[in-house]
């Protein structure tokens, strides 16, 4: 297939069946809208283009910036249409709570502006939020923005209705699915969808997804949130139901390790609230059905929203040389010398002065003729062997002597006869009157 | 009653739980002392300056707990807070009297906020730590140390409109502090007055409750403190000022369950939760919700010395991620923190006798009239939605089961509701019965407190627990010596 253009590539997304030994559904035939595949990883490609595309061409004439409120997909597909088009992009959110989403927009050139959090001492009668304000300063005079407003913008919706949902129906041979789930994030693909299912089959059931309200899933909102969102309209929806961070990583897990589809939290809710659904009706059913849930992005950008909640997937090897191997026995027993002692014997010129602490709290201050190594690189360091000539004594030095006796017991361990902690660190060794300098710069 | 009750119980922990149920004593109190009625529990205070310490003792630094006297006026508390080795945080004139009467020496007095020239003078005179909130702040004590041969002074820089490479992270915007653009001035104006000022450290005070906000303040600083070493000063401290909130609430899926009831209600599919349809900063346009739920987070399972514990060990970005706990220590700079809402926590609450129970016209919910004004009991002004606790007169009534009801004050006034919320009660109330509000003494008991309509503003008391009783005194009469086995 050749493309002129990479947007030419949006849509046409396939249809994958789940094998049935991995859901167990007995009459149901449950298949996979795959979003994930669009050029720019996400089902908002679509959106995205068809919100933006029609006036790249005069933004890119008036010198205009494209701005959207968004804290992830859309954001990236409106980052790469907006390059492409030699704008500017400026993504405006206050849920940007993906690390590597943040890093990904910040590498495709995206500005990210973060709302500030909520009043500590609240004024009730301040009623100017920061998303009224942000409306505000697109409105202003001479504001030169095109602002794409995905959660009230029906050409949104429109991608929906006249591409991904004709897709499902075409796939499944002219006929609408007997049920359609969906999550609810601008509630566009779920609405767009929906229309096109029912204008086929009016007895389609439509479940809409939401996330639990103490919980954060990316790309969902808690149903109090899907109420802010201008698209939404609870009538597209039979019934409304709430998915949880956990269940979404468990629907993620199946579809990732059984189905080889490289899904993300939210197709993983996706697909959690469409079996827990479709289990309850499925065993009163005699006759075959269908259902159809939507896969919206890749897994790959939430490694660490799912590190932080499922460490245990995560279990590495254990490493050798490692300070967490220390009993406390052994950390209480490390060799140690006082403040006044170890000026006695730096006087010596003996030992190798190792400062634990960061480059700019070294750089800041520091025992003079020390070596800086910060800890995190000192670990490093120590797990290929001892970084020191068992000849050459070492006095190690953290700011309260708790990381260097760690560091002084594990050297001592892997058999250096000479380390030692410096009892009550920098911190004891300036309160003593001892003597730090700082290097004047270059 | 119209659906479920939604209630919206407060989280009370032992002391004041034991306090809330103590009926006798409170009906005693409030017989003797009128209604409204304060009631402060000075040991608390020691218990919760306890958690913040700990957690600068996990991460193994020094510094000042300075609780913001502003608050709330008790004596009692700011007695009992002087006989622990706490701080305290002033912001006029009469706050600094009265801390420095209360005990508390000047090492351990900060003296921040809008200062006049008398507060400043005597801030300088008694050698207490300045908060500086400008330049020409800077150059007036400068003057005013000079003019009047006061001892050279310690200040604190305060900074404000800090900057983030990569991420732009927004602040309001601050009336306080020096923005930070302004630095390279403000620190020689510092170096020049070298004489008659001393700069121990640097400060921010940042209204969020946003971790990240913080933690780019946090991160400015340290570089600040940099370029501060660079010139030859040697700060030692930063003070993050306080804003590390309270959970009010005791039960996370009230408060959920609330709140999407609240938006339903104002997207007009349920009815009402409010007095007149109020909205709380919500509104609907064309069936979808707008605007911004302008209620304080009431239930925060995060919040105190646990958020502390938790910004402390917020990663630095641009100090490869370390982190700031362990950037404070190895810089070797003390922590100093400004928690006010926080350190008053379980600290106290406000009664209000119920004058009036009346049944409304073509309503399901009843009529409370309260004695005490909505300013006596600021919760609401401060967005707090949390339900009082009924201390009924006469224990013999029958259970009528859960009520709807509109608290309303005792001003001749319209708008003098205790809430506008609906507030739903576990049974009825009757003349006589005292309302409960817990958790009042951050900013909801004295802080907005008027004598209007010659209406007394509330007196106030302190409370103890000695053996198995409670005792009290006037908040006035309370000294750290009266609680152990003292006057009463």
């Amino acid at each position: 297939m050749r493309y002129d253009s990479i947007t030419e590539a949006i849509g046409n997304t396939p249809l994958v069946r789940i094998d049935p030994a991995v859901h167990g559904l007995a009459h149901i035939d449950l298949y996979a809208k795959l979003e994930l595949l669009n050029p720019f990883g996400s089902v908002k490609d679509r959106a995205a283009w068809n919100m933006a595309g029609p006036h790249l061409a005069d933004a890119a004439e008036r010198g205009r910036q494209v701005v959207e409120l968004s804290s992830g997909n859309t954001a990236k597909a409106l980052a790469v249409l907006a390059g492409m088009h030699g704008l500017t992009f400026r993504s405006v959110t206050n849920r940007m709570r993906i690390p590597e989403i943040k890093d990904l927009l910040l590498l495709l050139g995206a500005e990210i502006e973060e709302l500030p959090g909520q009043s500590e001492c609240l004024d009730p009668t301040a009623t100017d939020d920061p998303l009224t304000l942000f409306h505000r300063t697109l409105s202003e005079p001479g504001a030169a923005f095109l602002h794409t407003d995905q959660y009230f913008n029906p050409r949104n919706t429109e991608a929906h209705l006249t591409g991904t949902g004709p897709e499902i129906v075409k796939d499944l041979d002219g006929r609408a699915p007997d049920w359609f789930i969906a999550c609810v994030g601008t509630a566009g693909s779920s609405t767009g969808v929906a229309r096109v299912l029912r204008e086929h089959d009016p007895a389609v059931r439509v479940v809409g997804l939401v996330a639990d309200k103490s919980d954060f899933i990316p790309g969902i909102r808690t149903i109090d949130e899907a109420r802010e969102v201008g698209l939404f309209d609870p009538g597209t929806y039979d019934t409304i139901e709430a998915v949880s961070a956990d269940d979404a990583i468990e629907g993620m897990l199946t579809l990732n390790r059984r189905c080889g589809i490289m899904a993300g939290p939210t197709g993983g809710a996706a697909y959690f609230g469409a079996l827990r659904r479709l289990r309850a009706a499925d065993s009163e059913l005699t006759e075959r059905q269908s259902a159809v849930f939507i896969v919206c992005d890749r897994v790959e950008s939430y490694l660490s929203y799912v590190r932080r909640r499922r460490p245990d997937l995560f279990g590495r090897p254990r490493r050798r040389n490692s300070p967490a191997d220390l009993s406390d026995t052994e950390v209480r027993a490390a060799p140690a010398v006082g403040v006044a002692d170890a000026q006695a014997w730096i006087a010596t010129g003996l030992p190798l002065v190792v400062d634990l602490r960061s480059p700019s709290a070294y750089a800041a201050l520091h025992i003079d003729g020390s070596v800086n190594i910060v800890d995190e690189l000192f670990e490093e360091l120590v797990h290929g062997g001892l970084p020191f000539s068992r000849n050459r004594p070492v006095l190690l030095a953290c700011p309260v002597g708790e990381k260097s006796a760690r560091y002084a017991a594990l050297l001592t361990r892997m058999g250096h006869p000479d380390v030692r902690s410096l009892t009550g660190g920098i911190i004891a060794w300036r309160d003593a009157g001892a003597p730090l300098v700082r290097d004047r710069a270059a | 009653m119209g659906g479920q009750p939604l209630f919206l119980q407060p989280r009370l922990e032992a002391r004041l739980r034991s306090l809330a149920e103590s009926g006798e004593l409170l009906h005693t109190l409030t017989d003797a002392l009128g209604s409204p009625l304060h009631v402060v529990v000075p040991e608390q205070i020691a218990a919760n300056l306890e958690r913040f310490r700990s957690v600068y003792r996990r991460h193994h630094l020094s510094g000042q707990v300075f609780f913001a006297h502003k608050a709330n006026r008790s004596s009692a508390l700011l007695r009992r807070l002087a006989a622990t080795d706490a701080g305290v945080d002033v912001a006029s004139l009469g706050e600094l009297q009265h801390a420095l009467g209360a005990g508390f020496t000047p090492d351990r007095i900060t003296a921040t906020g809008p200062k006049n020239r008398e507060f400043l003078w005597l801030a300088a005179r008694t050698s207490v730590t300045v908060g500086v909130d400008s330049r020409d702040e800077l150059e007036q004590l400068a003057a005013l140390v000079r003019k009047h041969a006061l001892p050279r002074a310690r200040v604190l820089l305060r900074l404000s409109g800090f900057e983030t490479a990569g991420v732009r992270v927004l602040s309001r915007r601050s009336r306080f502090g020096s923005p930070v653009r302004e630095l390279v001035p403000l620190l020689e104006a510092v170096e020049r007055h070298r004489d008659v000022l001393d700069a121990v450290g640097v400060a921010y005070h940042l209204d969020t409750t946003s971790l990240d906000e913080k933690a780019t303040a946090l991160e400015g600083c340290l570089r600040v403190l940099e370029e501060c070493r660079e010139r030859g000063l040697r700060p030692s401290a930063v003070d993050i000022g306080g804003g590390f909130g309270v959970g009010y609430l005791a039960d996370r899926e009230q408060w959920e369950r609330y709140t999407t009831e609240l938006t339903a209600a104002v997207l007009g599919t349920r009815p009402p939760l409010t007095w007149g349809g109020h909205g709380y900063g919500l509104r609907s346009e064309a069936g979808t919700l707008r605007g911004a739920l302008g209620l304080y987070p009431a239930h925060r399972p995060v919040a105190g010395a646990r958020y502390l514990d938790e910004l402390l060990a917020h990663p630095a970005a641009s100090f490869d991620g370390r982190p700031l706990a362990d950037l404070l220590l190895e810089h070797l700079y003390d922590l100093h923190t400004e928690p006010g809402r926080a350190l008053l926590d379980q600290c106290g609450l406000t009664l209000a006798r119920v004058l009036e129970v009346r049944t409304q016209e073509d309503r399901d919910e009843l009529l409370v009239r309260l004695e005490a004004k909505a300013d006596d009991i600021a919760l609401e002004a401060h967005g707090v939605l949390m339900d009082p606790v009924v201390v009924p007169r006469d224990l013999s009534h029958a259970d009528t089961g859960p009520v709807a009801v509109h608290l309303s004050g005792s001003l001749c006034l319209e708008s003098d509701l205790i809430t506008r919320r609906t507030v739903f009660l576990p049974r009825r109330p009757e003349p006589g019965d005292l309302m409960a509000f817990a958790n009042t003494a951050g900013y909801c008991m004295d802080f907005h407190a008027t004598r209007a309509q010659h209406q007394p503003a509330a007196r106030k008391v302190a409370a103890w627990q000695d053996g198995g009783s409670w005792r009290w005194c006037l908040d006035d009469q309370y000294w750290p010596t009266t609680s152990v086995g003292g006057a009463q």
